[in-house]
């Protein structure tokens, strides 16, 4: 009988014990600090005899950009070969929660790929960044790309890396079957989807499945009918707003693009689209830099070129958009800032901006970098010289549900007959008004 | 202590450490997060750092504040309806394939499995697969559809706001039709065979001998059947946010209670989103809230006919 | 009698073609991760002509897939032990002993099956960060355990009730204690109900990817769905890897099922409802 009593002890040490077991082996990582360095914390400590290594983990979002890191990292290594550092991405639709939930509990990767904006400032202003003060290479890059990284304090928190640009791709191959030519206006664009549809061919890969895709279709084109930058500064100050016939009239442009899209296009996502275009079933596509890798990947032979957003009228300026992708932050609970900071050092030089252009295929942050692939050389042109800011990702961010949200779910409303370009309008403007404060 | 058989002393003290690992465990991981959850609520949040005591505050804005008060409902509305779908055509036609299993067709054995099988896979896998399959260009059912000259019936199922959400709540009964099948099925079995042959010697057969008979006799398997639905229901996250990511679109069609309280409290999965900490919580404390009250009444009524037996 | 026959012929139909509608996706999966890319967009029902196996050597170079399927295979086996074994204690001392507070506990314990336990994720995440269980297969078994409890509890405590007690009066007096009862006398008696437990929480652990997804981080300790999923991201216009690895990630479970299909039927109803 005593038997069996023990044996219920053992049952409940057994499983006590298999909690404390596991958590007396994970105790010093907890004590490290970075719960995220995991594994990692035990076998720098294995190594540490030898060399004084120290691994730093980058946590991102850009699953598809690990060998372009890979390439990265070791560009720093020339320089720092003690700091060993680890991409770590998470699915882009997953990373938000993740990092999100480790920060709050005092943990997550020492380097954060920082989402730009609203959102990058959010964390900073929750103060889980460190501040980047000390890092003298930050004095170089102009305000508007610093602001992608800058809490409501002021300070900066992140490096930008690189810009993101949206322009139109289009297919070579059957530009020249129908002997098409890069539109110089708006009506020249129309009167290239007139004869695109007349062949059978999609003018346009777009589909209204995925919101993001509307709001980036809209920052593209959009400027041409509200008269880019200087309309988005007389919103920002206050003079107009959303509600204004321009900001309308490139909503009801949106609309009036629907014969160009393909079949059943609200049932389409990014994949398909992607896939319309690649395929050559469809002509252009309004889309980022950032598909140019993926897209070489999915069809290598596929000839593809980018012209800029033609303007209403004829004299206007061409518009690329151009929007901050991303910026590095260190995160302030990480056991290794110093070695955090050099990497950070590292991202501002222009070693760094060269092997990140020629390898993520963006245009960089740092004035003056070369591209060697002509596309990517030509869209960073473009983005030099006639680029206009994606207003909703840096303006209208903010709110919950933020206005850009707003716009992507209205206009979804839009394209599903629900809602008139004026409403969508509307319910943008009342969204802004939640929060917005005009800069005057 | 009414009654425990001739236990001597310290066994009689023992005992109470047969429940004690399980209550443990339960309590610090299901128990207690939750309760911590429901203290959030009470705060107000900026972005991710904990502000002030706030009391209701949170529940206030919740149904009083634009967008999210129209959003709730919406979701709420979309909860309903998964529900009423499932009872409907996931739990009915388990209960057809159910009976057809039991009145003992050739290949019963093999019927079972096949229906049961979906069952097995990840929710999420589910929900990648079915994606595929109701792509609107190149899915298996359009194109199907189309061979068999139907073409004006393929749509962009899951990106209409017509027939998303229902698209998904049919993908669901296909997922879980088997589980519900063989719950029903033992629910039959365990129905004497006797009683039955009596009622079919007095003429009593189909449908009014499912009806009164039938039914009647398995009460218990509905009642299971139909609060197991109720709680899935009320909880449906990951198929849809599999299908339709977490912004309920196509234009909140496909919004529930669950993928709301994901956006507002984790910010979307597209990025720029703030994030409502406090927000967030007062969804989840009015979540559990529903479901509890709703599944006790439930079980309430369980523990009646077990007495009436 | 006519009619007879043709509601037969009814109910062979409406069977077999549920049958058909279960399988047939399940079947496309499999069918089509044999195929090429282009062969599926082009024609995604026909048949593959040759089969092409090239997503799967992709899949396996770009995937640790042995290190998933062996994580899954731990985790889901040391879960279901834990569940049964914490579940057997709790649920014997609700239905044999009539303490005061015995409705309470059961009924305490069934509350849990009415928590959306992912709305405190937040909380759960600093608790399994201060145990040190980040990034650590102990987070998962915790967490599983204790999900599962409720419904294990809700069955074991049902069948418990339903056998005979003098059985165990018998037991006692042959000298048996509390634990002897259990294991001697009640556990032979239970394994319907036993494998109810094992088979619902097997394939509730086995499947899940919420948890890994938020506590594990190493690539080399993920779980098969959470795994697999980094590929939807990667390959997203490669339908041929994704079918692949759909059916990667499907098929152990569906072996597992196909080699012990009569068990699983069995198991998931025995003890489910008396």
């Amino acid at each position: 009988m005593k038997k069996w009593f023990s044996g219920i002890a053992a049952t409940v040490l057994l499983t006590s014990g298999l909690l404390a077991g596991c958590s007396g082996k994970t105790d010093d990582k907890a004590g490290q600090g970075a719960g995220n360095a995991g594994t990692s914390a035990p076998a720098a400590s294995k190594e540490a005899p030898k060399a004084e290594k120290v691994k730093l983990t980058i946590g991102s979002w850009r699953t598809e950009d690990v060998d372009a890191y890979a390439k990265i990292i070791q560009e720093f290594n020339k320089t720092n070969p003690n700091i060993e550092v680890e991409f770590k991405p998470t699915k882009n639709t997953e990373y938000n929660t993740q990092l999100n939930v480790a920060l709050q509990s005092g943990s997550g990767p020492d380097i954060i790929h920082l989402r730009p904006y609203a959102a990058g400032a959010q964390l900073a202003d929750a103060g889980y960044l460190e501040p980047l003060d000390s890092i003298k290479g930050l004095s170089s890059f102009p305000k508007e790309t610093l602001l992608a990284a800058t809490g409501s304090n002021g300070k900066v928190y992140g490096v930008p890396t690189v810009f993101s640009a949206t322009e139109i791709f289009y297919n070579k191959k059957i530009f020249q079957k129908y002997n098409l030519q890069e539109p110089k206006t708006w009506d020249e664009l129309m009167q290239i989807c007139e004869t695109l549809k007349k062949n059978k061919v999609t003018p346009f890969a777009f589909g209204s499945k995925e919101g993001w895709i509307l709001s980036l279709t809209q920052g593209a084109l959009g400027p041409a009918f509200y008269g880019g930058t200087d309309f988005m500064n007389k919103v920002v100050s206050g003079q107009t707003n959303f509600k204004s016939p321009e900001f309308i009239s490139s909503i009801k442009m949106m609309k009036d693009l629907t014969p160009y899209f393909p079949d059943n296009f609200v049932g389409i996502g990014m994949d398909d689209m992607r896939n319309l275009f690649v395929t050559e079933q469809a002509a252009m596509m309004v889309m980022g830099d950032w598909e140019i890798a993926v897209m070489r990947k999915a069809n290598p032979d596929l000839q593809m070129d980018v012209f800029p957003v033609p303007p209403k009228t004829a004299g206007g300026k061409a518009t690329v958009t151009t929007w901050v992708d991303g910026s590095f932050a260190v995160n302030a609970k990480s056991p290794h800032k110093a070695e955090a900071m050099k990497f950070m050092d590292f991202l501002t030089t222009k070693e760094a901006g060269t092997v990140i252009v020629n390898n993520l295929l963006k245009p960089s942050t740092i004035a003056g970098i070369q591209a060697q692939d002509p596309l990517v050389a030509k869209i960073s042109k473009y983005a030099d010289t006639q680029s206009t800011p994606y207003m909703m990702v840096v303006y209208f961010a903010g709110g919950n549900p933020t206005t850009k949200g707003t716009l992507e779910n209205t206009m979804q409303g839009m394209y599903q007959n629900m809602l008139t370009p004026e409403q969508v309008a509307d319910k943008v403007q009342q969204s802004a008004d939640t929060w917005f404060k005009p800069k005057k | 202590m009414k009654k425990s058989t001739g236990a001597i002393g310290w066994r009689k003290g023992a005992v109470h450490l047969f429940p004690l690992p399980a209550l443990v465990v339960y309590v610090l991981f299901v128990v207690y997060p939750i309760a911590a959850a429901f203290g959030y609520s009470l705060f107000d949040w900026k972005g991710l750092v904990r502000g002030n005591f706030i009391g209701l505050g949170n529940f206030v804005s919740l149904f009083t504040r634009e967008p999210f008060n129209h959003l709730f409902w919406n979701a709420f509305g979309h909860n309903l309806y998964y529900f009423a779908i499932e009872m409907v055509v996931q739990n009915g036609l388990a209960f057809l394939f159910a009976w057809l299993v039991y009145t003992k067709l050739k290949g019963s054995g093999f019927l079972k499995v096949a229906y049961f099988i979906p069952r097995l896979l990840s929710v999420i896998i589910v929900g990648f697969l079915w994606k595929l399959i109701l792509n609107p260009n190149n899915g298996v059912l359009n194109v199907l559809l189309k061979k068999v000259g139907l073409a004006s019936w393929a749509k962009p199922w899951l990106g209409d706001t017509h027939t998303a959400l229902t698209s998904i709540t049919l993908v669901n009964s296909w997922y879980g039709v088997g589980f519900t099948m063989l719950i029903f099925l033992a629910g039959l079995q365990a129905i004497s065979g006797e009683v039955l042959e009596a009622a079919k010697i007095d003429g009593v057969r189909g449908f009014r001998l499912i009806r009164t008979m039938v039914l009647p006799m398995m009460i218990q398997s509905v009642i299971i059947v139909t609060v197991f639905t109720f709680i899935h229901a009320f909880e449906a996250f990951e198929l849809i946010f599999a299908m339709e990511g977490s912004q309920g679109e196509p234009y909140n069609s496909t919004d529930t209670l669950a993928i709301f309280f994901y956006r507002i409290a984790f910010g979307g999965s597209s990025g720029g989103d703030s994030v409502a900490i406090g927000l967030g919580s007062a969804l989840a404390v009015i979540l559990f809230l529903i479901i509890a009250s709703v599944s006790a009444l439930f079980l309430y009524l369980t523990r009646n006919r077990e007495v009436q037996h | 009698m006519n009619s007879g026959k043709a509601l037969r012929t009814v109910q062979y139909a409406l069977a077999y073609l549920g049958a058909l509608i279960s399988l047939y996706p399940i079947f496309l999966m499999l069918v089509s991760s044999l195929k090429t890319n282009i062969q599926i967009l082009k024609n995604p029902v026909a048949l593959p002509t040759k089969l092409s196996f090239a997503a799967y050597e992709k899949l396996w170079k770009q995937i640790p897939f042995g290190s998933y399927l062996t994580n899954s295979i731990l985790v889901s086996v040391l879960a279901v032990l834990l569940i049964l074994l914490l579940g057997v204690f709790a649920s014997y001392y609700i239905a044999r002993y009539q303490f005061r507070w015995n409705g309470a506990l059961y009924f305490f314990f069934l509350l849990g099956m009415m928590i959306p336990i992912k709305l405190g994720i937040v909380p759960l995440f600093m608790l399994m960060k201060n145990l040190g269980l980040l990034n650590n297969m102990g987070s998962l078994l915790s967490i599983y355990t204790a999900i599962g409890l409720p419904i294990s509890i809700l069955i074991l405590t049902g069948f418990f009730r339903t056998l005979p007690r003098e059985l165990e009066e018998a037991a006692r007096i042959d000298g048996c204690a509390d634990f002897g009862v259990i294991r001697h006398v009640l556990v032979p008696l239970m394994r319907p109900a036993l494998g109810t437990v094992m088979i619902i929480n097997f394939i509730t652990v086995w499947n899940d990817f919420f948890f890994p997804l938020i506590f594990i981080q190493d690539d080399a300790k993920k779980t098969i769905p959470v795994g697999m999923m980094s590929l939807f991201g990667q390959y997203s216009a490669d339908w041929s890897m994704l079918f692949a690895g759909l059916t990667l990630a499907s098929l152990p479970m569906l072996i597992l099922f196909i080699l012990a299909s009569r068990q699983f039927m069995d198991g998931m109803t025995a003890g489910a409802v008396k």
